[in-house]
Formats: C-alpha cells, structure tokens, sequence
C-alpha cells in the first residue's frame, strides 16, 4: 500500500442548477488505496451528490479532484479515465440495468472502453463467476430478483476493473440472506485490494466493516476517522444523527455498570465480542 | 373470370395449412400433460410492461441467428407486398402462425390477441375501398343497399380489391410479428448497426424504446398505488386520479430517465449505445424452415400469377 492517495478531494462545491441550495459545501477528502471507507449521514446530506461529482457525472461548481495524482479536467479523455477508475453502483438497480441481457448488461462497460471482443467476453465471464452469475448470463435482468439485480450492478463495475467502487446504500432493499451475500461480496473486493466508498445507514455493518468512517452533515464533512474514533465523539453523532450500533451500546454499558473494565476494547463483531468476554472472564 | 380455377389455386393453400395443424398437434401432444395456464405476461392490471421484449425473451426461436431471422421477416414482407397474391398472402399468415406459435411456442390465444390489434385500423381503411356510393343501383354490383341519400355499393372489383388488400395486410404484419416476437429489441438494433444503419438513428430508437418503457412502468407504479388507496372507486374519482396521475407522469419519467443517463455516464456512455451479443450461428435447421418455405411460396405466386392487378 502507498502513501499517496489514489483519490483526493479538495474544497468540492457543487449546486444543483435551477436551485441555490448548495448540495456541497467544500468537500475534501483523501482516499488510500485499499481502504474500505464507510460514508454515514442523514437522507439530504450531500452523499450521492459527492459520489456522482467524484465519478465524473455531475461538474463541482469549484474544487479539484486527483485520481492517482492527477488532476481531472473538464475533457472527455479526463473524464473517461476518471469513471473508468471510479465505478458506481447505485442505489437503485432498476436505474442502472439498462441491457435486456445480463451479459449484454455487464458487457455495457468494457465497450465503452473500447475494449475488443474477447477481451470484453472475457470480463464479463470473470465478473459473472464473481457474483455467482454465470448461470444467469442470458437471462433477462428485469425479471431477476432484488438480489440477483444489485449482483448484476456489482458485476457491472467489477467487469471495468475500477480500482475505486463507490456503493450508494448497497444494503437498503436488501433481505437478511442477500445483505449477507453483498457483504462476503464486499469483504471479497477488499480483499483483491479495491478501494471501496460505502454509503450506507447501517451503522452495525458500518461499525464492523470500515477502515473509516466519514459524516456527512448538511453538504459538510464533519468527522472522518474510525469507526470508534467518530462514534465516541457524541457531538458528531448528536449533529448528523447517528444511532450507535448495537455492539457498541452493550460494551458502553458494560464498561459504565462496571461488569466490564474500561480497557478501550470496542470489539467490533460478534466474534471479536465473544473472544473479548472470554478476556475478561479470564482476567 | 374463372372461378373453377381459384378452387384448384384454394389448393396450393394446404401444405402450410397441414404443417400448422402438424405442428399445433406436436405442441399439444409434448405439453399434454402440462396444466394449461396463461403466463403472467400480456395486458393484465398492475403488472410488469415489457410485454413484447418478454414474448421475445421467451421465444424458443430466439436462439436463431438475428440477422436471418430479420432478414427472413423482410423478405416474406417483400414476398407479400410484391406478388399481391392473396393464396401467398395466406400461405404466408398459416407459415408465420406455425413459426411463432409451433415453433416459438408462443401462446396461441396471445398470439390470435395481438393479430387483432391492427384489425380495427384494418377494418377503418378498409371501409371506403369496399362501398362505392351511387345515386342510382349498379346492374353488375354484388350488392346494393339503398338508403335514403342513395344506394351503397358493392362490386365484384372493390370486394376483390378489399379481399387482396385484407390478405397482403395480415400477410405483412404476420411476417413483423414473426420477426419481432421471436427477436430481442437489442438484437433488431445490432442487425440495424451492421447494416451501416446511420448511428444517430438507432441511437434514438434505442432511447425512445427505453423511454417508453420508462414511462409505461412509471405510470404502471402511479397506477397500482392510487388503486391501492381506493383511487378508482368512483368514476369521478378515477378521472381525477387519472389526471393526476397524468400530470406527474412527465416529471417523474423525466427524473427516472436523468438517472438512467447519469448511470450510464458513470459508465462511459460516450453516446455509443452498445452491448455484447451471443453469437448465434446460422444451423442447417433454421436455413430449411427458411429456404423450402421460400421456394414455395415463390411456387405458388408463379402458378397463381393472374397478370399485373394494378387496381391495388
């Protein structure tokens, strides 16, 4: 891992047009690579506002954006190689399926890259077998489920080789089986080295998932840092409303009733729990 | 004119008659033991609208070379158009019903459905070829109905007229549906690109259907949810959700369609709508039911050739 951010953002404004609301209010932030980034905060704050300027799609009315240290223009080649390594999945799957194939829809990508065929086929097999899709390849993706439609978004992404993936609100619509899935997804792409930008409300998948956790607040950044970092800061979790998750709230209280000792632990899954009660007990 | 001869040309109708019946047997024979139920697809309240790409995606033939089948659609089209002959016409309807229906294994009751959709507009233009209007009854018309203003007629030239016109109709469109029932809007497209068809154009049929679908499922999901709130108990009421429904159709189509397109910036769109096709081979199989239908139905238009009928 480098020390250079693969994306840094700096001072991004940006306003919607025909409104003077501005959405961003000076937005910076680095981005390492390989990191597994969580983005928290209210409906309105500005989070798919940011993802889209930082894909490209949406011009900021001031600020820079580097991707791998270089600066984007506002050119089409700049632009290209921007969404090229910055790829989004959105929120919701019905606005980005857009092929009546899910080959035809995970090959969308790689064309517009000018890729040639067999390369093309290529990625879209090897994405495919990622999500578990190959099975799927001719169907029409309409008529897949909730599920298998954010897999298909995901192959999308994973077909362009985007060293960065951004997911806005990967889990809402999600049913407990396919959150699980999404999530061994995500853990899979962290491990192959992806940077991955994650909006997202649940704060338990947030708490046990991030590197880092950033608070957006009314088009501000407000807190970035880890997760324990920013959630034992209760003026930021007062300001963007944040719930405390569930794990957290229960070593709290164990450390405030005295069962447990304050020693800072803030085990961050169920197994990291367990393994901490076993500590203590032994202690 | 002869008539004995167009009861020995009624002939000529039989063979694609008897494969229809052949394969409408076959069909019935392998799905015997299947209940028979409708698919969820079709014009039914609050449900999906891709119908026709579905009836597509469904098609057994889909698997068929795109290009051959197109160009299959176009040249019976041509075939149709061109020979004016109403025994082609109608070997043509029974070849294509066989095609979508035995072959395809599409629906026979969907399929009989969607032929009656241009019969309205049929019957409308077909009005005024059919009646002449007379003040005076016509000594060699088929019929003559007097009516207050005068009489309407009916001769031996216009019934023929609307009869050819009736059939060399079906004819084209049974060819279309067999062409666009069996083959995915995506693949008429890429035909369309390999046919140096400008981009531009197919650029724009490509974002128009897309954004038919847009607002159909839109207005589909307004629809279902002022149901759902007792929107459409009373007439009046259902004007009025109609209306409203209506008025935000636009706006909400029109947001649905920016984050389409904001998708696929976010994927390079670069106004290149493009996607990767399977590779679909051309097999001795899809030539026969191509090439010995071909031949026989440029057979029959020879042996029924009646002279040039310039007439219609």
């Amino acid at each position: 891992m480098s020390n250079e951010a693969i994306l840094r953002i700096k001072d991004l404004k940006y306003t919607y047009s025909g409104g003077d609301h501005q959405a961003l209010k000076g937005i910076s932030l680095d981005v390492m690579p390989g990191e597994r980034i969580c983005i928290v905060g209210n409906n309105g704050a500005g989070k798919s506002t940011f993802f889209l300027n930082v894909n490209g799609v949406l011009h900021p009315d001031s600020g820079e954006i580097y991707f791998k240290g270089q600066k984007v223009e506002d050119n089409r080649a700049s632009l290209n190689e921007l969404r090229r390594g910055v790829g989004i999945v959105f929120q919701d799957a019905d606005n980005q399926i857009i092929a009546s194939t899910v080959m035809g829809e995970v090959s969308f990508g790689p064309i517009n890259l000018g890729l040639d065929d067999d390369e093309v086929e290529k990625r879209v097999d090897e994405a495919l077998t990622e999500m578990n899709l190959s099975e799927f390849k001719h169907r029409a993706p309409h008529y897949c489920s909730g599920g298998e439609k954010k897999r298909i978004t995901i192959a999308d992404i994973i077909a362009m080789h985007s060293e960065v993936i951004i997911f806005d609100e990967p889990t809402a619509a999600l049913d407990p089986l396919n959150a699980k899935m999404l999530e061994e997804a995500l853990t899979k792409l962290a491990d192959q080295h992806k940077t991955l930008l994650i909006s997202t409300h649940d704060m338990d998948f947030a708490y046990r998932w991030a590197q880092k956790l950033v608070v957006f607040s009314d088009g501000q950044i407000i807190a970035t840092g880890t997760p324990v970092e920013v959630l034992t800061n209760e003026a930021v979790c007062e300001q963007a409303n944040l719930r405390k998750p569930m794990l957290m709230r229960v070593y709290e209280d164990m450390v405030k009733h005295g069962i447990a000792p304050d020693d800072k632990a803030y085990p961050q899954d169920v197994a990291a729990f367990d393994h901490w009660l076993e500590s203590i007990k032994a202690s | 004119m002869h008539y004995q001869y167009h009861v020995i040309y009624l002939l000529w109708l039989l063979p694609p008659l008897a494969v229809l019946i052949a394969g409408g047997i076959r069909k019935a024979w392998i799905h015997r033991h299947e209940e028979h139920h409708h698919h969820g697809f079709g014009h039914k309240h609050g449900e999906g609208t891709l119908s026709i790409d579905m009836y597509a995606y469904h098609s057994k033939i889909g698997s068929w070379n795109p290009k051959l089948k197109i160009g299959y659609g176009l040249l019976l089209l041509l075939i149709c158009l061109i020979s004016n002959d109403p025994y082609v016409s109608f070997g043509i309807i029974f070849y294509t019903f066989f095609v979508t229906v035995c072959l395809g294994e599409l629906d026979a009751d969907h399929y009989i459905g969607l032929l009656g959709i241009p019969l309205a507009f049929m019957i409308a233009g077909s009005i005024f070829i059919l009646f002449n209007f007379s003040h005076t009854p016509f000594s060699n018309a088929l019929v003559n109905i007097p009516t207050h203003w005068g009489y309407v007629i009916i001769t031996p030239q216009t019934a023929k007229a609307t009869v050819n016109l009736w059939c060399k109709a079906f004819g084209a469109i049974s060819a279309m549906y067999m062409m666009s029932l069996s083959t995915m809007s995506n693949e008429i497209f890429g035909v369309l690109r390999d046919a140096h068809c400008p981009k531009l154009i197919i650029e724009l049929m490509n974002m128009m259907y897309r954004f038919i679908f847009i607002l159909m499922d839109t207005q589909h999901r307004m629809k279902n949810s002022a149901e759902s709130r007792l929107g459409y108990t009373t007439f009046k009421r259902a004007i009025y959700s109609f209306g409203s429904t209506a008025s935000n159709l636009f706006l909400v189509s029109m947001k649905r369609g920016t984050q389409f397109y904001d998708a696929m910036e976010a994927r390079c769109y670069n106004g290149d709508l493009r996607f990767f096709e399977e590779k679909k081979p051309v097999t001795k199989q899809q030539l026969f039911w191509v090439i010995v239908p071909t031949a026989y139905f440029v057979l029959v238009w020879v042996m029924t050739f009646q002279g040039v009928n310039i007439n219609v």
